[in-house]
């Protein structure tokens, strides 16, 4: 597993003196779908677009399944299929032109066509011009063209933007299925947490050109902070008592809430409280959402 | 040379469902017509090109260079069509080329449809005279050998500029100048808008033996060499740095 299908290091490019993307490192597992997280502008599609030498970095270097993308450019983009910021298509073709066009220029037998129209379920409409499609035909005909050329790599910049609810369950599904059908690498970038975790395995964070994390989904919910609440039956009592052992707690609607409590400290506090005599209703855990803590990462702009 | 047949094969399937056609053959019958209607005063096979070349050489052509430039690179410019392109496995260069030689291709295909029709009318106006091929060809030719530097230059404003229609304007705006231009024997040859019209025209006859239409046509090609290497070049070498 510790194969990598992309790294970067100390990738930055810089518009004007003021860096999209700073000192950017990258790691991406083969078989992995990587969630490329970061609210607008934090630099996604910047970083993607020099992931696919469509413009080049201020400094730094991306490395593509071992190989430098600056030298071997044209043999790595072989096995890339990409689709940033927003399907292009020409709307005046059908959907069998537009990929029949792509076709050509990769030199692929004719059948490729019929089958990636069929993993994007467009088989029926692949006749009509591309110009009256929804907008999540569209996207899944980007798609298409994407895998088109059997790639073991691919890169979608906010594939679901614009998508409804159902739309966006559509493609998640079809990124789902890409490594473990079709043993491709995913990098799927998006500014909605929820919307990579339910496929993502890894995720990196990135805010204002920076990374701020880069890890597994399950580090990412183990690094939240929790919160401890109690509901005891003389709250203004207690928290006096839970200050006298040191611990600060916040009165709120009647409960008390903990910022980080430790095992032992969550027993010490209990037990001093059952000995004077308080009543103990219940003790919770409260974890933050995902979203939480990726609002917490990106609002702060610093790691955890 | 492989990717860059492959990039051609593409541009040729997107530009096959797009009207581009009918403003090829425009032209050419624009031309029939002229030479139909004024039939009388040009009996004679020089005439007769020089009056249906005028305003096909003076004003078409350099308005067709920059449509197809501006055409061939429309796809791409809206819904970030350079990026999916880009992103393929193929050199910018094969791409610049492929692109380019759609555009003389179609280029050439007016041309060899207005030689047509200047023959046709020829035989339908009965001029007795036997067909003056070396003039006609270096006619017809020569105006698109012409066409090279202003096509190279539009190709250039069409990839710089998102916009379909800015290069367009310009290059109308340009094209407009065209008959004061050749009066001037110094300028006239380097205005790669006039230069078709400067190449088209037979020497001697009709009055066109002032200004700029004096340079021999050997000078002429020069020229309009020198400018398609310097516009192409610097075309191609933007091209490759774009950041798509
Ligand atoms: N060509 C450019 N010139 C100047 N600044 C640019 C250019 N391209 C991008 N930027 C800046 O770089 C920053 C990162 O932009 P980028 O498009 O990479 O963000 P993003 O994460 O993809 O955002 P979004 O979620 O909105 O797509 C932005 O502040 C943007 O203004
Ligand atoms: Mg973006």
């Amino acid at each position: 597993m510790n194969e990598f299908v992309i790294r970067t290091h100390n990738l930055t490019k810089k518009y004007h003196d003021r860096a999209a993307v700073n000192s950017l490192n990258l790691s991406i597992g083969r078989g992995e779908i990587y969630g490329f997280l970061g609210p607008n502008g934090a630099g996604k599609t910047t970083t993607i677009r020099m992931l696919l030498g469509l413009i080049r970095p201020t400094s730094g270097k991306v490395e593509i399944f071992g190989k430098d993308l600056q030298k071997d450019r044209l043999n790595i983009l072989k096995k890339v299929g990409s689709l940033v910021e927003y399907p292009s298509y020409y709307g005046h073709l059908s959907a069998v032109e537009n990929l029949e066009a792509i076709r050509r220029i990769l030199n692929l037998p004719k059948s490729r066509i019929a089958e990636v129209l069929d993993i994007v379920s467009l088989t029926k409409e692949a006749r009509r011009s591309v110009k009256g499609y929804s907008l999540g035909m569209k996207q899944r005909l980007g798609i298409a063209s994407a895998l088109l050329g059997s790639p073991e790599l691919l890169i979608l910049d906010e594939p679901t933007n614009g998508l409804d609810p159902s739309g966006i369950q559509e493609i998640r599904e079809l990124i789902k299925r890409m490594p473990k059908e079709h043993g491709i690498t995913v990098l799927v970038s998006s500014h909605l947490l929820s919307e990579v975790e339910l496929m993502a395995g890894s995720v990196g964070i990135i805010a204002q050109g920076r990374m701020v994390f880069q890890d597994t989904i399950e580090h990412l919910q183990h690094q939240a902070s929790s919160t401890i609440e109690m509901t005891v039956s003389e709250p203004e009592a207690a928290v006096w008592i839970a200050r006298d052992s040191g611990l600060t707690g916040q009165l709120q609607e009647g409960r008390i809430h903990f910022d980080g409590l430790s095992n032992t400290q969550v027993a010490g506090l209990v037990r001093r409280l059952v000995e004077n005599k308080h009543d103990i209703y219940r003790v919770e855990e409260k974890r933050k959402s995902l979203e939480d803590i990726f609002m917490q990462i990106v609002g702060t702009g610093g790691s955890l | 040379m492989k990717a860059f047949f492959r990039v051609l094969s593409a541009e040729r399937l997107k530009m096959s469902k797009s009207y581009l056609w009918l403003i090829v053959l425009a032209s050419p019958v624009l031309a029939a017509l002229i030479g139909m209607l004024v039939s009388s005063e040009l009996a004679e096979w020089p005439l007769l090109l020089g009056g249906m070349s005028l305003f096909h050489a003076m004003l078409f052509l350099p308005v067709m260079t920059g449509l197809f430039s501006s055409f061939i690179c429309r796809y791409e410019h809206t819904g970030g069509g350079w990026k999916s392109l880009l992103a393929l496995p193929v050199s910018r260069t094969a791409v610049y080329l492929a692109k380019f030689t759609v555009v003389i291709c179609l280029l050439a295909l007016t041309q060899i449809l207005l030689l047509g029709a200047i023959l046709i009318t020829g035989r339908i106006i009965h001029i007795s005279s036997p067909i003056p091929w070396h003039m006609l060809l270096q006619s017809i030719l020569g105006g698109w050998v012409a066409c090279l530097p202003l096509a190279a230059l539009q190709m250039f404003a069409s990839l710089r500029w998102a916009s379909f229609a800015a290069p367009l304007v310009v290059n109308v705006i340009f094209t407009i100048p065209n008959i004061l231009i050749t009066n001037s024997a110094t300028y006239g040859p380097y205005y790669p808008w006039a230069q078709p019209f400067l190449a088209m025209m037979p020497k001697g006859m009709n009055g066109y033996d002032f200004g700029a239409f004096n340079l021999p046509f050997e000078s002429l090609m020069i020229t309009v060499l020198g400018g398609f290497v310097l516009f192409f070049a610097s075309g191609l070498v933007y091209f490759n740095r774009k950041e798509v």
